[in-house]
């Protein structure tokens, strides 16, 4: 299922790039994109936006591997949770300034996905996503034996909140999301440049027909290595700033629930977009602060319910119909006399 | 040190800049209040294994308290608009850190109370340390809260694991049941535990000759059983909680072990517990309770009251918060102010009486509260006279016996 989806959304990638007038639109939505992170914590309570922020670049991260590289991986909490451990423990011990905490803690998490990558590139389909689900686990029950380090049960509690000693910052959430920001809109930029590069449009090649990326001489296996590292990187960077907004990290975010959360979400918002990442990581954060607040208990049914509608309704995700309505409609208005059969699945010859 | 400096003065002017919007509150009742009114907040387990302990219960008893409070002072109470919210933080600390910042922040919560589950009560303490605000917990049994990790915002109030092993570890010990097994959850509470429950058994002149950790939560605790039974030891004492506790005791009333002259004694057992598996399968039982609904008139009354308004009688941790929020009404009585230093400072070295503290004292150094606790026995069916009527209170620990000095805390806040 999600191949069919895969390849359809990625149709779709091909056509805006044929089409060719995405290039002022993509403007003008950067800015609206811009300006909605900016106001975000005027909206929302602030450790909420951090939240949304922070899951938006997990989702796009992982969006790199669903969406561009067609690997469904089930183990990025492994990544997400190391990230998180490593910027706490290097934040409490060493009392850097957070943002450096959080580099250490990437690249921890990408020194993590080197081996498990490697491994697990051997394998697609379903049991790649077991594969990794298996390292998430054991990754997992490393956090949650080695208590001495991780705090165990009780979570690693207390990570200060260091930031060149600019007072508010480090006590208030509000501030602090300003400060945060940045790190991660550098690392959804880092992911636009990633699948938007040669090496994306390999990844991409990679994806649609792996025999044929092949026998063009491309080493597939070192290329999927490659985007899963990257991908884990950006993870780890995301689950940095989690950790550092909450001062504290859990099991919780080791937990494969966690990894099925955030693919949640990435199908929600639709994938092969990035932008569906963001948006599917606001409907769901938002939704699960509004459900706990109301003191509902069955945030997990409500969501789970959203996410069984949109797998009915929307194939491609949220971000992903709204844009191929949005492409059809452009494709009639440009040539009226063409039906939407020839806009849809084959797109215009060059 | 500085950093905490430029902190306290950084929240003393957002502190004034509050009041200054806000125009200094209703003032008509003269006290200096944020927002002009007073917020309590009740984080606990309101849908999982506590909830039954705890959970709504427990809000009930805060608004009982709030509600006795504003009968006895009328007119001279110095804040008359008191909130009482609560919030499920589903027994897991993330979850409990997030909803305390929330509580403190967004709701304006002036004191969080309750908070059962050892480690999310350890991420709430932070939280209240961080913001300068009250938490006072009550369901929560670790001794690092009013120890290691103790800090001038955290109260604890009805127990802790040191209490409970020192009660029932001792006695059973000097009861003559020298040879202990031990089983415990493998997390914050169990471990601790295990710690006190070793201490207080050695102390006694006892053995342990094993301690085997199960994991949490766990339905199957045959085969621990078994491993437990196979050195012949007087008594196995259990550290389960909870649903946890309800499984392994069903366990070990199958598993023949009783019928070989085999005690079990139970590290934490609530008159809940006892009441969803029914007394005939803990009769007998022996173990420490903080407080017991029917131990005379007073608690009597209070515990009919209690009834009245939720259909059950009251836990230990019921009357515990309803304690707790009492007192610290009290506290902000005389400070005048929601201000958490001066309600602090009203709080600690009080020595008090009320339904739930007998000879209490919210001991100053660490901030434990001491009080008398009692050695407990279940009672036979055929003993029970009425519904909830399950427990004998065999002795009276006092105060300054049933629980660690404050040396022995080891706190330094």
């Amino acid at each position: 299922m999600t191949q069919s989806v895969v390849r359809q959304t990625s149709v779709t990638e091909a056509h805006a790039a044929i089409v060719g007038s995405g290039s002022r639109r993509r403007w003008i939505l950067l800015a609206t994109g811009l300006v909605a992170a900016l106001a975000l914590p005027w909206l929302v309570y602030p450790p909420v936006a951090m939240d949304i922020a922070a899951m938006a670049l997990f989702a796009i991260a992982l969006d790199i591997l669903i969406g561009y590289t067609g690997l469904l991986s089930f183990g990025h909490s492994a990544f997400w949770g190391s990230s998180a451990y490593m910027t706490g423990l290097i934040a409490t011990h060493y009392g850097v300034p957070f943002p450096v905490a959080v580099v250490g803690g990437a690249v921890f998490a990408m020194v993590l996905a080197l081996p498990i990558a490697y491994l697990s590139v051997r394998r697609s389909g379903i049991y790649f996503a077991m594969v990794t689900l298996a390292f998430g686990q054991m990754v997992y029950f490393v956090g949650y034996q080695w208590s001495g380090l991780t705090g165990g049960e009780n979570g690693l509690q207390g990570v200060p909140r260091r930031f060149f000693g600019i007072e508010l910052v480090e006590t208030e959430s509000f501030y602090f999301y300003y400060a945060a920001l940045p790190i991660l809109l550098l690392g959804m930029w880092a992911a636009w440049r990633i699948v938007h590069s040669p090496f994306g449009r390999v990844l991409v090649a990679i994806r649609d027909n792996t025999p044929r990326a092949r026998a063009l001489g491309y080493d597939v296996e070192k290329y999927k290595v490659i985007a899963f590292v990257l991908s884990a990187g950006l993870t780890g960077l995301a689950g940095g700033v989690f950790a550092i907004s909450h001062g504290f990290v859990a099991l919780t975010t080791l937990h494969w629930t966690t990894s099925g959360e955030v693919v949640l979400i990435t199908l929600l918002g639709g994938i092969g977009t990035l932008w569906g990442g963001i948006l599917g990581a606001f409907l769901v954060v938002m939704l699960a602060d509004y459900l706990a607040s109301s003191g509902f208990d069955g945030i997990d049914l409500v969501t789970g319910t959203v996410f069984v509608l949109v797998v009915l309704l929307f194939r491609r995700g949220i971000w992903g119909t709204v844009h191929h309505q949005w492409l059809t409609w452009l494709q009639r208005r440009t040539s009226p006399r063409r039906t939407q059969a020839d806009a849809d699945p084959a797109g215009p010859r060059p | 040190m500085k950093s905490m400096h430029i902190r306290a003065g950084a929240a003393a002017m957002t502190g004034a800049l509050l009041l200054g919007a806000c125009g200094g509150g209703p003032g008509a009742s003269g006290g200096d209040f944020t927002g002009g009114k007073l917020v309590l907040a009740v984080l606990n387990d309101q849908s999982g294994v506590y909830k039954d302990a705890s959970g709504p219960g427990s809000v009930k008893a805060v608004k009982m308290a709030v509600a006795d409070y504003k009968k006895k002072y009328g007119d001279a109470a110095v804040v008359d608009d008191i909130e009482v919210t609560s919030a499920d933080h589903q027994n897991k600390p993330d979850i409990a850190n997030t909803k305390a910042q929330e509580l403190y922040e967004r709701k304006g919560a002036d004191i969080i109370l309750d908070v059962p589950t050892s480690s999310a009560a350890l991420a709430v303490a932070t939280q209240a340390k961080n913001h300068h605000k009250l938490f006072i917990d009550v369901s929560a049994a670790t001794t690092q809260l009013t120890g290691a990790r103790c800090n001038k915002y955290t109260f604890q109030w009805a127990y802790d694991t040191y209490m409970l092993a020192n009660g029932t570890g001792t006695t059973v010990t000097e009861n003559g049941d020298k040879n202990w097994q031990l089983i415990y959850p493998d997390y914050e509470f169990g471990q601790d535990m295990t710690k006190s429950f070793t201490k207080a058994i050695k102390g006694a002149g006892g053995t342990v000759q094993g301690a085997i950790p199960t994991p949490f939560p766990n339905d199957n605790f045959a085969t621990f059983l078994t491993k437990a039974g196979s050195t012949k030891p007087d008594v196995i004492g259990t550290m389960q909680a909870g649903g946890d506790l309800i499984n392994m005791v069903k366990q070990f009333n199958a598993s023949g072990l009783k019928e070989k002259g085999i005690d079990l004694a139970v590290g934490l057992m609530l008159i809940t517990d006892i009441h969803s598996l029914g007394v005939d399968q803990f009769a007998g039982t022996m173990f420490t309770d903080p407080w017991y609904w029917n131990m005379d008139k007073e608690t009597r009354a209070w515990a009919d009251r209690f009834q009245h308004e939720t259909g059950t009688r009251p836990s230990f941790e019921h009357a515990g918060n309803y304690s707790a929020a009492l007192q610290y009404l009290e506290a902000v009585q005389r400070a005048k102010t929601d201000k958490a230093d001066a309600v602090v400072g009203e709080l600690a070295g009080k020595k008090t009486n009320d339904v739930f503290l007998h000879n209490g004292e919210i001991r100053a150094k660490d901030h434990l509260v001491i009080h008398d606790t009692y050695l407990a026995r279940v009672k036979k069916p055929s003993q029970v006279k009425e519904d909830w009527d399950y427990e004998d209170i065999v002795t009276t620990i006092p105060a300054a016996k049933a629980f660690p000095t404050a040396e022995e805390s080891g706190c330094s806040m």
